[in-house]
């Protein structure tokens, strides 16, 4: 069903050692992620759990450079994260990372096609409206292209959000609860979709979720708490 | 590659259309709409005396010269360059019906007057038939405030000096008039043969001959123009001609111009402040739309060139907008202001003053976006999973504040350059900036002090609600201040010169001032004229002296000019007296007072204060032209010259035997005591009719007349900035509406009536009208006295009717911006609202 591959790259994609994130709030600096150290292999699709304030989220924005660790290293397919600028890890996802939200954060003044060819253009891909037209029609949405987000119901949004993120073809997909804010059958189909992108891609998955079936569907779960790693389990393990 | 891209996003975002700009676009519009209705009217005047130039003047060309006509030599001079040769002379006389006598200035024409244009009568006849005899009188022509006065109808006779006139027709329009200066009496118009008999235009009479020229085709008026200047070499004559054909107004009309113009530059200061509000509420509300952007890998670059075009784009259509109003509204109030104007006008669209407008316009816009779009920088990918938006106002980077220089530079620059006066720009934009900096630190420190107190006053919630709420950072504390701040600085400024000026005017100088000028007084008259006063126990003072006037031409025998350069003492002619002794109240301050029998070479006694700015010392010659014959005298003595008291004052005095055998008149001020005014004014008229008396009085209120109408164009272009800060307000209360409601909405769940949470609203509202009020009055007071005391020169004092209406300006205003947001937050159920937040 898959064409996950078998023999797994020596060379890991994402390098996380020792990653800290601290941050400072108002009632002083809080420290959200400890010395997490972790590999993950090209293609491999981990799933990452844990209670509410675990840390899952942030160690995601830590992996696509949205946040920048404030200790250890991060690479992400051989580059240190922690040592690019802003505009440097901006290049670095728009040329290698598709980002799925919870909240789907669609551009809401831009129609579904001009949100998934968005990040083609940025990278300045000339047929960016043709291949967004191609991602829009792999998940089923070819006839809503001129729709507006508000215009659309919240899984056809988060359709939209799956074509904008794997349209590029990065090597890597983060999902932060992607069907956290949709009914379970929409959330399913979705999930399927995102697989499916997935495999035919051969992209790296790391996804956040609070769902023990989604999870089980990646080849490692690693469980997050008081952001540590308080375990990790291979599929095949589990299985 | 980014900017193209940025440019698709910007458009694309702007499909959502313009749904939070209409406070963006109104403060735009308005204070660049401001600011080009002003430059336009003021090109549509310049156009319209321009045009009529001719007319205005009265003629192609015009030489004017001091208290005598043009000798044969000159006139042949004349007669040689021009088709036609106009004479008038220009005079204030007494107009006397009975033992009633009024103020004219008298215009004394020839057939050929006018040249150019017509005079316009009531009844419609030639202006030849009015002026022309008939039976035994001549006729006259008169303005109607002077028909009046005197209480005579068409037909009836009356009297200038010592003839006697009939009065034929009502001038309705004298197509010269704007060309004619301040004039203290209204205008009485007669044949200059007629005045023969009047002993009016005796040598040494106050007057003044014109000399209007046609000129023939193809003359080249600068070559001819320095032909006379060196045919009238040393004369006093002065030239105008039909490219400026009255350069009084012309100035006037430039200078108050520029002024306005500056005004409305506050106003879109205002203007800039609500539209740096809006700028930073639509990109707060598109915090998300650029965390996303940077999510899918876009550079800060391309998010910041996407919201500039944006902005840019709206800024374009603001501009737009008020450039539209501004060029509509002069036209659609020509007809008004072509009624009410006394010159001719020409309104239409002129591209010069649109072009400053909205210059003015995109600068401010983008002196005031710029740091707001800045803050996109700051606006991190990790925003959509965490508020991380870091909304502390911390300085932009160093290439924006760089760039915010830059245009502030070029704005000032631009001001500096249109108007013509770096003093006046620099002052004004300099005041506006010391304003805002001073209105954004009272902003600060009243939202410490609302924060602070907030906490100590427990047990009054609705006051602990409102101060909380002004401390904290959702009520626009800032924007409130600043905007409403702004305009009411500038009314209370406004308001304080103007009120300092009227006191200065009005209450002051009357004590010291005399009640009559009396001038023309023959060497033959001052005597009697002495001895009647001298007898009046109700005239407590009496001052007379020698009246010539001449020319400082040379100095040190270097032409005056080249020493001088263009102090006023070296334009034109000036009022030139002898005396044997000292005056009273002299005060010679270096050099020694020619001995009382003086007869050798001439010696002057110099103002001290205009020598030490011409750079004069002891010793030093000054040639000076009187009637036409150099006079060289040494300088002898400095001495005080106070021109202040409206008494007599004159910059050069000569010992007699220098001056004495020249033609010439007395001029003499008398202090009495109101009720004897009218007496002495009938004894004199009728010994000496001749003699013109000025009641100083009516003079003050001619010259006050005009300051209040520059205190009310004043007051308009404060108005404008008041109205765009206004709108600001009701900008920043409808930011505020929605936190309002939710506020409310906790409030009632807590168990708070209405009338307890409007009480709240309105206590915050008005806290902080006083607060904006009290900082303007401030800034304006500050204005104010710098204006009175070192451009006006007069005491200073506050005014308070016109500073406690600004502060109650300041609460009303915040209140009903207020007040017309509040209903909604009263009304909402709050189960609604909240619902909602969830």
């Amino acid at each position: 069903m898959t064409n996950r591959p078998t023999n797994l790259p020596t060379d890991p994609i994402f390098s996380l050692k020792d990653a800290a994130l601290r941050l400072n709030g108002n009632a002083g600096p809080v420290d959200i992620l400890h010395g997490i150290t972790l590999e993950v292999a090209a293609g491999e699709t981990i799933g990452l759990v844990g209670p509410s304030g675990s840390g899952k989220s942030s160690l995601l924005m830590v992996m696509g450079g949205l946040e920048q660790a404030t200790g250890g290293t991060v690479l992400a397919m051989g580059q240190d994260l922690t040592a690019m600028d802003e505009d440097a890890l901006a290049r670095f996802r728009r040329d290698r990372m598709g980002i799925v939200f919870q909240s789907f954060h669609l551009i809401p003044t831009m129609t579904a096609l001009e949100n998934v060819a968005t990040p083609l253009e940025l990278a300045g891909h000339a047929d960016a409206f043709e291949r967004a037209a191609e991602a829009l029609a792999s998940v089923g949405l070819a006839a809503r292209t001129s729709h507006y987000p508000a215009q659309m119901s919240g899984g056809e949004q988060q359709r939209v959000a799956l074509a904008r993120a794997t349209a590029p073809r990065p090597a890597i997909l983060l999902a932060d609860e992607p069907t956290g804010n949709l009914d379970s059958a929409n959330g399913e189909a979705i999930m399927d979709l995102l697989f499916e992108l997935r495999d035919r891609h051969g992209a790296t998955l790391v996804l956040v979720t609070h769902s023990d079936a989604l999870a089980a569907r990646c080849d490692r779960i690693i469980t997050l708490r008081d952001g540590r790693v308080d375990s990790a389990t291979r599929k095949d393990v589990v299985a | 590659m980014s900017l193209s891209l940025a440019t698709k996003f910007a458009r694309r975002e702007l499909r959502g259309g313009l749904r939070g700009f209409r406070l963006f676009l109104a403060c735009l519009a308005l204070g660049v709409a401001a600011i080009a209705a002003v430059g336009s009217v003021r090109a549509g005047i310049e156009a319209g005396l321009a045009r009529e130039g001719a007319a205005l003047l009265g003629g192609d060309a015009e030489l004017e010269l001091t208290y005598r006509f043009a000798s044969d030599a000159e006139l042949a001079w004349m007669t040689a360059q021009a088709t036609a040769v106009s004479e008038v002379a220009d005079f204030r006389s007494m107009a006397a019906v009975g033992d009633d006598r009024a103020l004219t200035q008298v215009k004394a024409v020839d057939a050929l007057y006018p040249l150019v244009g017509s005079v316009l009568l009531e009844p419609d006849i030639p202006l030849a038939d009015a002026l022309a005899d008939q039976g035994n009188l001549p006729g006259a022509v008169m303005e109607r405030a002077l028909i009046d006065r005197l209480g005579i109808t068409i037909g009836d006779p009356f009297a200038l000096g010592t003839q006697s006139f009939i009065l034929r027709a009502q001038i309705l329009r004298e197509p010269d008039s704007a060309g004619a200066g301040f004039a203290l009496g209204p205008r009485t118009m007669v044949l200059r043969d007629s005045l023969e008999a009047s002993g009016l235009l005796s040598p040494g009479t106050l007057f003044n001959s014109k000399y209007r020229l046609t000129l023939p085709e193809g003359t080249v008026i600068t070559d001819l123009e320095a032909q006379a200047a060196q045919t009238f070499e040393g004369s006093g004559m002065r030239w105008r001609d039909a490219r400026n054909g009255a350069p009084g107004v012309a100035q006037f009309v430039d200078r108050l111009g520029a002024f306005l113009i500056l005004v409305g530059l506050s106003g879109l200061a205002v203007g800039g402040v609500g539209v740096s509000a809006a700028v930073r509420s639509y990109l707060s509300r598109k915090t998300e739309v650029i965390a996303t952007l940077r999510a899918l890998g876009a550079d800060r670059a391309t998010i910041f060139q996407t919201y500039f075009i944006q902005i840019g784009i709206l800024s374009l259509l603001g501009v737009t907008l008020g450039l539209l109003l501004g060029a509509a509204l002069p036209l659609a109030a020509a007809p008004l202001l072509e009624a009410r104007l006394p010159i001719p006008t020409a309104f239409q669209i002129y591209p010069a003053p649109l072009i400053e407008a909205g210059l003015y316009g995109l600068l401010t816009a983008f002196i005031f976006t710029l740091w707001p779009l800045a803050r996109t920088d700051r606006v991190r990918a990790a925003t959509l999973f965490r508020d991380s938006w870091d909304g502390a106002s911390r300085l932009p980077a160093l290439p924006f504040i760089l760039a915010t220089g830059t245009a502030i530079a070029a704005l000032v620059g631009l001001a500096g350059w249109f108007n013509g006066s770096w003093w006046l720009t620099l002052w004004t934009l300099g005041g506006i900036a010391g304003a805002l900096l001073l209105l954004t630190l009272a902003a600060f420190l009243i939202r410490i002090a609302a924060h602070a107190l907030s906490h100590r006053l427990r047990g009054r919630p609705r006051l602990r609600w409102a101060m909380a709420a002004i401390g904290g950072t959702g009520e626009g504390a800032g924007a409130v201040v600043l905007s409403l701040g702004l305009g009411l600085s500038v009314l209370a400024a406004v308001g304080q010169i103007d009120g300092n000026l009227r006191q200065a005017i009005a209450g002051n100088l009357p004590e010291i001032a005399p009640s009559y000028f009396f001038v023309d007084i023959q060497k033959d008259q001052i005597a009697g004229y002495t001895e009647r006063l001298e007898n009046d126990p109700a005239v407590t003072r009496i001052d007379s002296a020698p009246m010539l006037r001449g020319v400082v031409t040379r100095i040190n025998d270097r032409p005056a000019r080249e020493v001088a350069g263009d102090h006023w003492v070296v334009e034109g002619d000036r009022g030139v007296t002898y005396a044997a002794r000292p005056g009273a109240q002299a005060l010679i301050t270096q050099g020694a007072w020619w001995p009382a029998d003086y007869a050798g070479p001439p010696q002057i006694s110099f103002a001290a204060e205009e020598a030490e700015e011409i750079g004069l010392e002891l010793g030093d010659t000054l040639t000076i032209n009187v009637l036409g014959r150099d006079i060289t005298g040494t300088i002898t003595n400095f001495q005080e010259v106070d021109f202040s008291t409206a008494g007599i004052g004159f910059i050069l005095t000569m010992n007699p035997s220098a001056l004495e055998g020249a033609p010439h008149t007395f001029i003499s001020t008398v202090y009495s005591e109101p009720e004897a005014e009218a007496q002495i004014l009938r004894d004199l008229a009728t010994m000496y009719p001749n003699i013109t008396a000025i009641r100083v009085k009516d003079a003050l209120d001619r010259v006050a007349d005009v300051l209040a109408g520059l205190a009310a164009a004043t007051s308009y272009g404060a108005a404008a900035t008041l109205l765009t800060g206004f709108l600001v307000l009701i900008g920043a209360a409808a930011a505020g509406a929605d936190a309002r409601t939710y506020e409310a909405a906790m409030l009632k769940t807590m168990g708070a009536s209405r009338r307890m949470i409007a009480a709240s609203f309105i206590l915050r509202a008005a806290l902080l009208g006083l607060a904006a009020g009290s900082v303007a009055l401030l800034a304006g007071t500050l204005g104010g006295w710098a204006v009175s005391t070192f451009v006006m020169e007069t005491d200073y004092t506050v005014i308070w009717p016109s500073a406690l209406m600004i502060i109650a300006g300041g609460i009303i205003a915040t209140v009903l911006a207020g007040l017309g947001f509040a209903r909604r937050a009263l009304q909402a159920r709050p189960a609604r609202v909240l619902r909602a937040r969830e």
